[in-house]
């Protein structure tokens, strides 16, 4: 081995040993014929390694896994669809038509990752509303605009992030929209969680309900158009079973719980972390943003819980009547 | 390495989790490997598309014995030279931005600052693959081994590289103190 080699081996032989934690002393006592020659090359290394103990900021880093996440949301096809048993009768060969037509485009999959300074960004809002269109429960379209709410914020950093304020109100102003929608479905939700039994199968099969917010709800949620809505039937619940939560449901509605939580945390965090670097022109804007933010998370929230109560309260109600029936 | 071949190949798979911990494990690394190579001004937002193309990319990838450390590397590489090509800027490194451990006394912010400052531009007077070995060895934290994967050189070449890297590095600081 020639004397290159043989320095370059011992060189790196420390370096491993200094990065495990040893010091160069420890090291050079292996090597005594070679100390003189090692031991400024090993400082010099060290030095630079603590030159390189940087941090990305704590507020880039934030941003950054946000916006992250938001991709990875978008890059994952929607798996593990719910079964739908209580959509209208022309829901499947409507959805199967439009998954096709969405799934076939090029220019759809492209737009769904665009920004708002981007030429499709107009697909990207027009393939939300279709999604919308298709998703036919009340959970499941509130859980809807909640991930839409979300990529309207990762929007809003995106475009404070390349200095483009141009679009923020504009953005602004379709998360304020999104999260409205989100309160008043999850007030349409539970003023139905509260219906009586009965009354309530057969409006949840029509097209409109009367309770304002004019969607096509049934109870389960759907979140994306998929060839396997064709898969389930359309049948007609029981009486019986449309006055009890199904596990289906419970599960949309803990979900969509979650996901109001964590983003009653986050966005608003985004937000104010972004107001520094907005021109004056664009805070006002942001500034609403954040309280609406903070104000309709914690509605939609108080309103699903709301109905939590009531539903705890017609257990009990159920179980006084077991108990007439059992003084009977 | 096991476990990474594992978050690799869910990830892989469209397991988010799973990428959403490779990114964790990798980011403050590329970040580091990102500000030696361009300096801090623009290393955010070159981070950021490293991501963003791995990301896209993630389905392409096959382990067969290249570490994903080494292919995330190679991603930020090429991000690195794209922006060095259609920028052209020259590596500026403000004294204000900064974003050291949990460094909050000004002075030794300052100081740190201003290592970084001197290492970038020190790593400015070694050859392209001397700089890329400092990059990778010591921003990127990379074996030997998984530099040579990125360098597609053999581990005896990287130790060489190593060396006459870090000896040019010392010549380099020694005449920048002298001055």
């Amino acid at each position: 081995m020639n004397r290159d080699k043989e320095l370059a081996n011992i060189l790196n032989d420390c370096l491993e040993r200094l990065l495990r934690g040893e010091t160069i002393e420890q090291c050079l006592q292996d090597y005594p014929q070679y100390a003189g020659e090692i031991e400024p090359l090993l400082q010099t290394a060290m030095a630079a390694k603590k030159a390189l103990a940087i941090q990305p900021g704590v507020e880039f880093k934030a941003r950054a896994r946000y916006q992250f996440q938001s991709m990875l949301k978008e890059a994952k096809p929607r798996r593990g669809l719910p079964v739908l048993s209580w959509q209208p009768r022309w829901a499947p060969a409507l959805a199967i038509g439009l998954a096709f037509l969405l799934a076939g485009s090029g220019t759809v999959a492209a737009a769904g990752n665009s920004m708002p300074d981007s030429p499709l960004y107009p697909v990207k809002l027009a393939t939300e509303q279709a999604q919308l269109g298709l998703t036919f429960s009340d959970i499941g379209k509130a859980k809807l605009y909640v991930e839409l709410a979300d990529k309207r914020v990762a929007e809003i950093a995106y475009m404070v992030n390349q200095g483009k304020p141009e679009e923020i109100e504009a953005t602004v102003q379709r998360l304020n929209n999104h999260l409205s929608m989100v309160v008043s479905l999850s007030l349409v939700e539970g003023a139905a969680a509260g219906e009586p039994p009965a009354a309530e199968a057969a409006p949840r099969l029509m097209p409109a309900p009367a309770a304002g917010v004019a969607e096509a709800p049934t109870p389960q949620p759907v979140e994306a158009p998929a060839p396997q809505l064709a898969e389930t039937p359309a049948a007609e619940p029981a009486p019986e079973e449309a006055a009890k939560e199904l596990p289906e449901q419970a599960e949309a509605k803990a979900k969509l719980k979650e996901l109001l939580k964590q983003n009653k945390n986050i966005h608003p965090a985004v937000l104010r972390a972004l107001l520094d670097e907005v021109p004056d022109s664009a805070k006002p804007a942001l500034l609403q943003a954040i309280a609406d933010a903070e104000d309709n998370y914690q509605k939609a929230l108080d309103a699903l819980d709301e109905e939590d109560d009531d539903d705890e309260g017609k257990k009990h109600h159920g179980d006084d009547d077991e108990d007439d029936e059992e003084d009977d | 390495m096991q476990e990474e071949q594992s978050l690799t190949h869910r990830a892989r798979e469209g397991d988010k989790e799973a990428f959403a911990q490779l990114y964790e494990n990798y980011f403050d690394k590329i970040y580091r490997y990102v500000v030696l190579k361009i300096g801090k001004a623009d290393a955010e937002d070159v981070t950021q598309q490293v991501f963003i193309k791995a990301l896209q990319a993630i389905a392409s990838f096959k382990w067969k014995g290249i570490p994903f450390s080494a292919w995330l590397f190679r991603i930020a590489h090429n991000q690195v030279v794209d922006y060095l090509r259609k920028e052209k800027k020259m590596v500026k490194v403000p004294l204000n931005e900064s974003s050291s451990r949990s460094d909050s006394d000004p002075q030794q912010m300052a100081e740190r600052s201003l290592d970084i400052e001197r290492l970038i531009s020190a790593t400015r007077q070694l050859t392209r693959a001397q700089r890329e070995v400092i990059g990778l060895r010591f921003a990127g934290e990379l074996s030997i081994a998984e530099t040579a994967r990125v360098m597609s050189k053999s581990e005896g070449a990287i130790k060489a590289l190593q060396h006459s890297a870090i000896a040019a590095l010392r010549k380099t600081m020694s005449e920048d103190q002298k001055q």
